[in-house]
């Protein structure tokens, strides 16, 4: 008897409750956001709110490690993306760099040749003397460019030689380091008028300046330009390089004196052919 | 009134966990219901009348902190604590793994039942599977949790009982 009367009453206290629930849900659809349960709604969270916010600051690093543990897979995909976004970034940034050193270069190479206000056709070197005993770079512009042979070749730095071969697409410089290279040279020094020779190159040694009148001293440092006689190849006063060494020789007609480059031949990379008019 | 007391501190701590840990916890696309979890617990140990009554408080008490019509849960969670309490007394079966089925089972129905009341409120626009989808995934995860709810919650029924201790 007193459980059927318990079943009764929960019986009927259910049927209470889904009331209740079902006029909460009639007025509060009726009534949307401005209804009196939309009010009782806002205090509810007001009340829970600062709980919650205790709660979540106890347990964040739990809820952080299962949603790191739900997000793995496009954890993954994102370490996957970055990986390639680096990789391309590293590169860029090496071609980056790249372009900064070339850009040098012809800031440099401008700078040479508006100074003595030459035309000038820039070219990249693409090949270097295969043999032991010449001196040379092989450069990606040719006759088609304007260029000619016993052209003269500079960098930023200063003079790196001629052209001796042409072909429509390139063409070939010998370098001032080559044995058979002779370059009309004038020192430059406070003091110094006319000092003038004849620089010879060397190979892998410092250049050797020869026919310098031996009673003018000389000193270790002094630069050392072109002479640019008229009908020379070279333009007057490009340089080349400074006065390493000084060899008194009493007894000799002349004093040996050796230079060393500007340029810095290992690693030649861009160019500038000064765009001489044909010697007659 | 002591059990009142503990009874809504079980709910109100079901709802800050669930709406501060569980919200973050979705696999699948879907989150376990905590509410849907201590009401049936609710039901199973304290019969169909507690059950209702934990399920109308705790359906409330997240029909507040939710934006929808309010009283969907709340009418779900009555529904379900009552039946899910009828339910018990025709189980026999003295598994341990009792709670973790009724769990489960309830759980999919409850949500079913309260996507289908959105539904005709025109508050659910997901479509069926995805539904399906969702009580599925809850339903499993729900009963997951279940090994670790079960015995607290039991331990405060118990704790809190009258002396006239009632058994069917």
């Amino acid at each position: 008897m007193a459980l059927r009367a318990r079943t009764r009453s929960a019986r009927s206290l259910v049927v209470l409750l889904v009331l209740a629930s079902l006029l909460t849900i009639t007025v509060d659809y009726r009534q949307g956001q401005t209804g009196p349960l939309a009010g009782l709604g806002r205090v509810a969270l007001a009340v829970i709110t600062p709980l919650q916010d205790a709660v979540s600051k106890v347990i964040r690093p739990v809820g952080d490690f299962f949603s790191t543990l739900t997000r793995i897979p496009s954890i993954k995909q994102e370490n996957e993306r970055l990986r390639e976004e680096n990789q391309a970034l590293r590169t860029s940034q090496i071609r980056i760099s790249e372009l900064e050193t070339e850009v040098a270069q012809l800031q440099a190479i401008v700078g040479l040749v508006s100074t003595y206000n030459l035309p000038y056709q820039g070219a990249r070197v693409i090949g270097s003397g295969v043999s032991n005993f010449e001196w040379s770079v092989t450069i990606d512009k040719g006759s088609d460019d304007g260029i000619r042979v016993d052209m003269p070749v500079v960098t930023g730095a200063g003079l790196v030689g001629r052209v001796v071969e042409v072909t429509g697409g390139s063409a070939k410089v010998m370098l001032i380091l080559d044995t058979r290279s002779h370059v009309a040279a004038r020192i430059v020094a406070p003091g110094l008028s006319q000092v003038t020779g004849d620089l010879q190159g060397q190979g892998p040694e410092d250049l050797d300046l020869d026919l310098v009148d031996p009673d003018v001293p000389i000193e270790a440092g002094a630069t050392v330009v072109t002479a640019g006689y008229d009908g020379a190849v070279y333009p007057p006063s490009i340089p080349i390089g400074t006065v390493s060494r000084v060899v008194p020789d009493p007894t000799a007609l002349d004093q040996l004196v050796t230079v060393r480059p500007f340029v810095d031949f290992s690693a030649l990379d861009i160019v500038a052919v000064v765009l001489t008019p044909p010697s007659e | 009134m002591r059990r009142a007391l503990s009874f809504a501190a079980v709910v109100l701590t079901a709802l800050l966990l669930q709406s501060t840990l569980f919200a973050q916890v979705e696999l699948g696309g879907a989150k376990p219901e905590l509410i849907y979890l201590v009401t049936i617990v609710m039901a199973m140990l304290e019969g169909p009348a507690s059950g209702a009554v934990a399920g109308f408080a705790g359906g409330m008490a997240q029909d507040f902190l939710l934006a929808q019509p309010k009283g969907i849960t709340a009418l779900t969670l009555t529904l379900l604590g009552y039946a899910v309490g009828l339910f018990r007394s025709y189980i026999t079966s003295p598994s341990p793994l009792i709670p973790v089925f009724l769990v489960a089972g309830g759980t999919f129905v409850g949500i079913l039942f309260y996507g289908l009341v959105s539904f005709l409120l025109g508050q659910f626009g997901l479509g069926l599977g995805y539904l399906l989808r969702v009580a599925l995934l809850t339903a499993l995860y729900n009963a997951l949790l279940t090994p670790a709810f079960y015995p607290v919650i039991r331990r405060v029924a118990e704790s809190s009982r009258a002396t006239r201790v009632f058994r069917w």
